[in-house]
């Protein structure tokens, strides 16, 4: 039963929300974790957004607060969707404020749990319907994808940017798709990851679960990661299979919760055996996906279980690496949520050892890369934040930018080749090779 | 407060009208700072450029519309509140530094500059800007003045209102004024330090930068008593050692945080200092030696040098995790901030550790051992009615201790809303009456953030002063009675008129303090006599020590501007005949406004300062310049404050405005 006396975001609507959030100091209900915000203001100066306004609402404590006056009833959703929503839609959901901030408040899921209770829907439709497939329709996405890159090829996009149709707002966000993604295919690198996918292991050790840029735009980083975890893993890569992340940060939560069922019934069914994925933000995810049941003890288990299995490039690249690059290199660790832990320090560990000096520690303002399609949620804020993040690695006169994600890689590489050319972004996984 | 239609637009047209806003949410997101204080004001500004302040400001105060200058909200205190309702000014957005002048020592910059940028911008170029309030990441330049800030290295280097050169203040009628130190007369760079808005917006700085020091060692130093950890810098204080920062927690704490942070600090002792000192490596260690004898005298149970910059950053790491190591227990820290005498400090905190107890409350406990500052960190939830009740009674409690052990309510957070009603347990009725005048004259219409600093309906509440001594009433009754000139010995000002109030006949030296490095002086003694005082103790002060005149002559000519940091505590007469009493043996004060700059260099026109309470030091100091006497500049500030204080005018008027 639902208890409607509690403060909630969305008593209304309990199994749309999570009920407790996992935080470094254990499990809280979602109003126990607003409220541990003291409004001291720590995270104010962490947020890429308060930086570029300037002004409260645009503020994690701001946010926090917002979510606050709504779960004890003093703040109208009703009366005041349209500011809530241009609100919550402004958070990069980096995670930057949970580093900064003492009591290490999750602003992040906060805004998502905002989000789900505004029933807002951040992504222009017409990408969302597509994105959403992926878990529902797998194959439908998958030929919906091959046949936009093949418009593409043939100048679908370029008529439509000439005629000016991709300056309709429902249709902008193509303009940002086309930018980001490679002009040229790479056709060595689809066919060894064609390959990679004919040679099925019979007894295989890992899994590898690629993120959809890998899969789709980047064959080049899918066969990196492959190749790297088949020197000590026999890998079965899971084909066109979503994680339930975009469910869970622009979609339905139930629909989330639906997919990461499948993806653990499936893992089950092959053996239990390690997940790897090369998305940060995926991982962050898959490792805390008890949170998603728990109303459901018994599948909270099997998520928990299922989570301790999920691995990160970072645990899987040897000690000595084998791609030659010169000048320096610094790590973007925009990610989703989180931006300390494991895989970060892996990664830094991993980019120190090998470049040594050439490493480039960041500042603490040093903006990071706006992770997993902020860009098409927010793109004048998205790029100015990129912007920032150009100019802090040309301030460090970095060579390379190495991301841990896909997507980050591709974006960064944008605005690298626009404004400081010099630099370019890959994804820390190619440093293999 | 209902703001009209007619208003709205002209504030739209002034601040462009995307920056004017009254929306639910915005206003709702105004309405808090770091305190448990909460309004919701009617309007938020969002002022993107400097100059738009004072045409704002005039709106407002035609209109008697009341406002709030708020940047980065980061204070303890609920300085940020719009009791009254009225417009927010958020200052955040003017955050850019303008110049830095390394050859001649100073930076220009917005308010709302975030502290921290500027020191990373001065690292590079080997220089640092010398207040460091724990918040310094986050809180502004603007704010750390308008709450007279500072941090671990205040002992050094003392706080914000030592390091700020010149500022552009906007006051509430929409006036605009520069002040500069350069300028003579009242300190009103002082005096605008702690006013947490209530005098005006300030809308430029010019302040201090030094050269960073190159070299740094950290010690860490247990303690079997708190007592032996602050006699401990009081000795270190009279061997001349003033370590460039002193950091202590006491057992509680220390095992919080270790459990926390994993800092390495030992769970045995009561005590924990954390010492730094700066300057050439021969300085250090010179110094280092002394420094672990007088630790081992007083029975320290380990001094731990850090070997390594690693090491010495793991030892602040403890120190910095405390707040983090309370915020994680609770959803609510609150961290408190009194000052006593640094001989009172054991005595204070013991009471502060029984309030804390019979409250059942857990708390830290952090003080800055140099300054007499403590921070007891009280972790609660809010949302716990009674439990919010307890918290705030013992906080109350505990700054009622401070005050008893010669203490004052704030030592660095400033006092705002949520320590406003324990000023009363602090001043006295006149004093309180000054600083309601003070306020009075800079802000008529009560506009700039009305309702903070200042207690409500304290005559009955105020503390009972005592009565004047067989010296001062007589001066009393003769400021009373009518036009007069206040003179000591005459030697500066030279007036012939006649009708003169002296204060040679308050010739006594009442205190010599070498615990807290203190001396308490009537006003009317001769600088060489106390010279010869203070030697027979072999101490020394700043004072040039063969010069003619009084104490009170040297304090209020404006002659030894660089005395005017190392007066901390001093008592005045006002032409009314009342007496007002401000500061002590108290290295810090951040509650009400600074009166002792008031009245430096105020030339007679406020009032007879009776008594000083400075500085001094174990060695030698060089003496500080001796400008020659010269009516200083008067400004629209200067004149407001003398028509409250004097609004029949028994003593000489300002003099001329230059300065406007």
């Amino acid at each position: 039963m639902n208890n409607f006396s509690a403060p909630q975001l969305d008593p209304l609507h309990p199994r749309r929300h999570l009920q407790q959030l996992q935080t470094p100091f254990g499990a809280r209900s979602v109003y126990d974790s607003i409220s541990f915000c003291n409004r001291c203001g720590s995270c104010q100066q962490a947020c890429p957004t308060f930086l570029q306004t300037a002004q409260e609402p645009c503020s994690p404590r701001g946010r926090n607060q917002a979510a606050r006056l709504i779960a004890e009833r003093k703040l109208t959703v009703s009366a005041n969707r349209e500011l809530l929503e241009k609100m919550v839609n402004s958070c990069l959901l980096c995670g930057r404020c949970t580093q900064a901030c003492a009591g290490k408040i999750p602003t992040a899921q906060h805004m998502l749990e905002l989000r789900r209770t505004l029933h807002t829907r951040a992504l222009p439709f017409l990408l969302h319907t597509l994105l959403s497939w992926r878990s529902r329709r797998p194959a439908r996405f998958g030929r919906w994808v091959k046949m936009g890159l093949f418009l593409r090829r043939w100048g679908a996009v370029k008529i439509g940017r000439l005629l000016g149709l991709t300056r309709l707002g429902s249709l902008r966000w193509i303009n940002h798709a086309d930018d980001i993604l490679p002009r040229k295919r790479d056709r060595q690198a689809q066919a060894r990851w064609k390959e990679f996918l004919a040679q099925t292991p019979q007894t295989p050790t890992m899994i590898y679960l690629p993120s959809l840029e890998a899969e789709f735009f980047m064959p080049q980083l899918a066969c990196s990661v492959l190749q790297t975890a088949q020197n000590k893993h026999r890998v079965r890569v899971w084909t066109n299979t979503a994680s339930g992340l975009f469910e869970y940060v622009y979609g339905d939560l139930r629909q989330s919760r639906r997919q990461v069922r499948r993806l653990i019934k499936r893992w089950e069914q092959e053996g239990r055996l390690p997940l790897l994925t090369d998305s940060v933000d995926v991982y962050l995810f898959l490792r805390a996906a008890g949170q998603l049941f728990d109303r459901w003890p018994h599948w909270q288990q099997k998520a928990d279980s299922f989570a301790r299995q999920v691995r990160f490039v970072t645990d899987v690249l040897p000690k000595k690496l084998a791609a030659p690059v010169s000048g320096r290199v610094r790590l973007d660790a925009g990610a989703l949520f989180l931006r300390e832990g494991e895989p970060f320090d892996s990664a830094r560990k991993i980019l120190r050892t090998h470049f040594k000096k050439n490493f480039v520690e960041c500042f603490y303002k040093d903006a990071d890369a706006p992770a997993f399609g902020y860009s098409f949620v927010r793109y004048n804020l998205a790029a100015h934040v990129w912007t920032q993040a150009v100019r802090s690695a040309a301030r460090t006169q970095t060579g390379t930018v190495f991301t841990l994600s896909g997507l980050s890689a591709l974006e960064l590489g944008f605005y690298l080749g626009k404004l400081y050319p010099y630099a370019k972004a890959d994804h820390l996984a190619r440093l293999n090779g | 407060m209902k703001i009209p239609a007619s208003v709205w637009t002209q504030l739209k047209q002034t601040a462009g009208e995307e920056n004017v806003l009254a929306d639910e949410v915005s206003l709702s997101l105004y309405s808090y700072d770091c305190s448990l204080s909460r309004t919701r004001p009617d309007a938020v500004i969002n002022v993107v450029r400097a100059q738009d302040v004072a045409p704002l400001l005039k709106i407002l105060y035609r209109h008697h519309i009341p406002f709030v200058p708020r940047a980065s909200a980061t204070n303890h205190a609920g300085s940020c509140t719009a009791l009254n309702g009225g417009v927010i000014l958020n200052l955040a957005g003017l955050n850019k530094i303008l110049q830095i002048n390394t050859r001649q020592g100073y930076a220009v910059a917005e308010p709302g500059t975030i502290t921290g940028d500027l020191q990373d911008r001065l690292a590079p170029l080997g220089f640092f800007y010398a207040p460091d309030p724990a918040s310094e990441r986050v809180s502004t330049l603007g704010g750390n003045l308008a709450q007279n800030a500072s941090g671990a290295r205040c002992m050094k280097y003392g706080g914000t209102i030592d390091h700020v050169l010149g500022t552009e203040v906007v006051l509430p009628d929409g006036r605009e004024l520069y002040l500069d130190r350069s300028q003579g007369g009242p300190d009103f760079i002082g005096l605008l330090a702690g006013s947490e808005g209530t005098l005006g917006v300030i809308t430029k700085l010019k302040v201090k930068i030094l050269p960073a020091a190159k070299h740094i060692k950290t010690f860490l130093v247990t303690f079997p008593s708190l007592a032996a950890s602050v006699q401990t810098v009081s000795d270190l204080a009279a061997q001349g050692i003033i370590p460039r920062c002193v950091e202590a927690m006491d057992q509680v704490t220390t095992r919080a945080v270790e459990e926390f942070a994993h800092a390495g600090y030992p769970l045995d002792a009561q005590a924990l200092l954390i010492l730094e000192l700066d300057g050439t490596p021969a300085q250090i260690a010179a110094q280092e030696k002394a420094l672990e004898s007088i630790c081992l005298q007083n029975g320290a149970q380990k001094f731990i040098p850090a070997k390594t910059e690693a090491e010495r950053q793991k030892l602040w790491f403890g120190r910095r995790a405390a707040y983090a190591a309370m915020a994680r227990l609770a959803p609510n820290v609150m961290v408190g901030d009194g000052t006593v005498p640094r001989s009172e400090l054991p005595r204070a905190l013991a009471k502060v550790r029984k309030i804390l107890d019979d409250n059942h409350i857990f708390a830290s406990l952090l003080f800055h051992a140099g300054d007499g500052n403590f921070h007891p960190q009280i972790v609660f939830d809010e949302r716990n009615k009674p439990e919010t009740v307890r918290v705030t009674r013992a906080l109350k409690e505990i700054l009622q201790a401070c005050v008893d052990c010669g203490g004052t309510v704030s030592g660095e957070h400033g006092v705002g809303v949520e320590k406003r009603a324990v000023m009363a347990y602090q001043y006295d009725k006149p004093t309180l009456d000054l600083f309601a005048r003070i306020k009075q004259a800079a802000d008529p219409q009560d506009l700039a953030n009305p309702l903070k600093l200042i207690p409500v309906d304290y005559a009955e509440k105020a503390r009972v002063a005592p009565a004047l001594s067989a010296q001062e009433a007589p001066l009393a009754r003769a400021l009373q009675q009518g036009p007069c000139v206040i003179v000591g010995a005459n030697t500066r000002q030279k007036t012939k008129a006649s009708n003169r109030v002296c204060s040679l006949g308050l010739n006594r030296i009442l205190e010599i303090d070498k615990t807290n490095y203190t001396a308490t002086v009537q006003a009317g003694v001769s600088l060489r006599k106390l010279a010869e005082a203070l030697a027979q103790e072999n101490v020394f002060c700043l004072l040039p020590r063969k010069d003619e005149g009084t104490l009170g002559g040297a304090f209020a000519s404006g002659c030894v501007p660089d005395f005017y940091p190392h007066v901390l505590g001093l008592e005045a007469l006002l032409p009314d005949g009342s007496r007002v009493r401000y500061g002590g043996k108290l290295m810090k004060n951040a509650a009400g406004y600074h009166l002792t700059r008031l009245f430096a260099g105020s030339q007679g026109t406020l009032g007879l300062v009776t008594q000083l309470t400075f500085k001094i030091f174990a060695q030698p100091v060089p003496a500080a310049a001796r400008k020659p006497f010269a009516p200083a500049e008067g400004n629209a500030l200067w004149r407001a404050i003398k028509q409250q204080v004097d609004p029949h005018g028994h003593l000489p008027p300002v003099p001329g405005e230059t300065h406007e």
